[in-house]
């Protein structure tokens, strides 16, 4: 364990993603802005309530959710693989950080940046539908969660990757899918038969559902399920990026 | 005193080559070490297993008695590392870029130690530039600060001046040999044979991973090392060289204008009233002293 070599390593990982904030900061808040526009504004006049929500506020914890989990993911993945591109990643594997050190470090650097972004896009909504929040614990405990999940995974895709393409496969052929069909901007019961149900096997609902019952205080799935799904995905994240470099796999030939 | 480096029997085999076919080799703490070979002959990946870039396929490799995979960050805390390939973060500058290397090493903040290496290695002016902005000599001498801002025992250097300018060069040698008045050890790879003659307190030659010879400089130069006359000649010879030329050892190349002669102290009057007696003019002659250059490409069969 090297204390001080996690801290500085969290600590440029800070500092990477705060000095372009252009990139890192407001373009996800001008994409989600521009969300909440078109589906809650413009379209949502259609449907008036879901679950006796209003739909414009029902869409706010789905597309928080949607920033915390692309910029979790994004954070540690683009950093790795630059790292693995640039060739600096041989500065941390000669350094004597142990495999706790840089994991810690890295996801981290993935939940402040995903819990920044996410409250962004909170406060962005807020604006329009209220400050309260239902279940501030609820809340908190999911959106770290997902971070930590998304900035695992993101990790182990970049250590995995040799190529940019490979690098984009996942989030834009799995994640993105998964979050758009994840009930952000729809509820699973107003979905017929065959669909309600396969959205059911949508790991990233129970997220959504999840931190929506924090916000609102009412959700289509009990908290507790969501916990033990999100829950069930962060450890599986966490032992294959564990695995990945405990072993060296693909950094230490 | 325990070794500084120490590796037995080490081999590395990668689907399609056997990079290192059992070296053994034990550097002595305070050395400066160099480590010699044709491109591919295995240097990098050694250093790299020592260094716990690469895990080997079999054999051992200690830092200071810490074994490299059983206790790889003991055997980590102890190195510094100037790897071949230059990197660098377009992000941040040459003084951040120290800084994380101090902390990733478990080290407080140093700005006097950061400046001290800066100034060493003639970075002060660029410390607080981009590092895009770096000239590749530039980069590469960052390297080098990081990877002896630390203060490691031990210091591997690979290809540590190439790209690097003559009058850097030479500012560089001097601070290795600093640095190891201070103690440190130093392990470089280079392809200037001048520069391990000039530093090395003893050179490892590899080739297709295989250690095939391991001496100080001056033994190498004594055991292979030749003096030799070359002699050009105003117009070729057609005929045989005399008897006694040959007797001398003299070799006469295709063109028949270039003569070789090893020389050994006493024969060289010999040679030049037989040279001299030859049909054809002498236009130019020089000497060859011995240099590693020569005992290198003898080792390794002419391929630098
Ligand atoms: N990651 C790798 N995968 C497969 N083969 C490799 C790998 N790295 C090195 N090799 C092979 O191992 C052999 C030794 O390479 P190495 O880099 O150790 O040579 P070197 O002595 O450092 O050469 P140079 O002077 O060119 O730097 C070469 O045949 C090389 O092609
Ligand atoms: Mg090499």
């Amino acid at each position: 364990m090297n204390p001080i070599g996690r801290r500085t390593l969290l600590k440029k990982e800070i500092h990477r993603f705060l000095r372009v904030p252009g990139q890192t900061l407001a373009q996800p808040v001008v994409t989600t802005s521009l969300y909440f526009l078109v589906f809650g504004f413009a379209l949502g006049g259609s449907v008036r309530e879901i679950d006796g929500v209003s739909y414009i506020r029902f869409i706010v914890p789905g597309l928080i959710m949607l920033a915390i989990i692309q910029n979790a993911f994004l954070n540690t993945s683009s950093s790795m693989f630059m790292m693995k591109v640039q060739g600096t990643v041989v500065d941390l594997l000669v350094a004597p950080l142990g495999t706790a050190d840089l994991l810690i470090a890295f996801i981290t650097a993935a939940v402040c940046r995903g819990l920044l972004v996410g409250s962004i896009v909170w406060l962005v909504a807020a604006v329009f539908t209220g400050f309260s929040i239902a279940h501030l614990g609820w809340v908190l405990v999911f959106a770290t969660l997902v971070g930590i999940t998304f900035g695992l995974f993101g990790l182990a895709l970049a250590i995995w990757s040799d190529k940019f393409e490979q690098l984009n496969l996942i989030p834009t052929f799995v994640i993105t899918p998964l979050t758009f069909l994840g009930g952000v901007f729809y509820s699973v019961s107003m979905l017929p038969k065959p669909w309600s149900t396969l959205t059911l096997a949508n790991p990233i609902l129970y997220m959504v559902e999840g931190l929506r019952y924090g916000l609102l205080g009412t959700a289509g799935s009990p908290p507790l399920v969501g916990l033990i799904v999100t829950g069930g995905f962060a450890i599986a994240a966490f032992a294959l990026t564990w695995w990945m470099l405990a072993t060296g796999y693909k950094l230490r030939s | 005193m325990p070794a500084a480096v120490e590796t037995e029997e080490l081999t590395k085999r990668y689907p399609k080559v056997e990079a290192l076919r059992g070296v053994s080799l034990r550097i002595e703490q305070g050395e400066i070490f160099a480590l010699l070979g044709p491109n591919g002959a295995g240097k990098t990946t050694w250093i790299s297993i020592v260094c716990g870039l690469t895990r080997a396929s079999s054999g051992h490799a200690r830092v200071l008695e810490h074994d490299v995979a059983r206790a790889p960050l003991d055997a980590r805390r102890q190195l510094g590392l100037v790897p071949q390939e230059i990197n660098f973060d377009p992000f941040f500058t040459p003084r951040e870029v120290l800084r994380f290397q101090l902390g990733y090493y478990g080290l407080p903040p140093d700005e006097a130690r950061i400046d001290e290496v800066l100034f060493a290695l003639t970075l002060a002016d660029k410390a607080d530039v981009n590092a895009r902005e770096l000239s590749g000599g530039m980069k590469r001498r960052l390297l080098i600060a990081k990877a002896l801002v630390h203060r490691p025992r031990v210091v591997f250097l690979d290809e540590p001046t190439a790209g690097v300018d003559v009058t850097l060069r030479r500012e560089l040698w001097a601070y290795v040999r600093t640095l190891r008045a201070g103690g440190t050890t130093i392990v470089l790879t280079t392809h200037y044979l001048e520069e391990a003659e000039e530093l090395a307190d003893r050179v490892a030659v590899i080739d297709h991973g295989r250690l095939i010879s391991l001496d100080r400089p001056s033994a190498l130069l004594a055991s292979h090392g030749r003096r030799q006359v070359l002699f050009t000649l105003g117009a070729p010879i057609d005929r045989a060289l005399p008897e006694k030329l040959a007797a001398l050892g003299v070799t006469v190349d295709a063109s028949g204008t270039q003569l070789t002669c090893p020389l050994r102290a006493s024969d060289l009057s010999t040679v030049l009233a037989e040279v001299a007696a030859l049909p054809a003019p002498i236009v130019d002659m020089r000497t060859e002293q011995p240099s590693l250059e020569q005992v290198f490409l003898t080792l390794t069969g002419g391929r630098a």
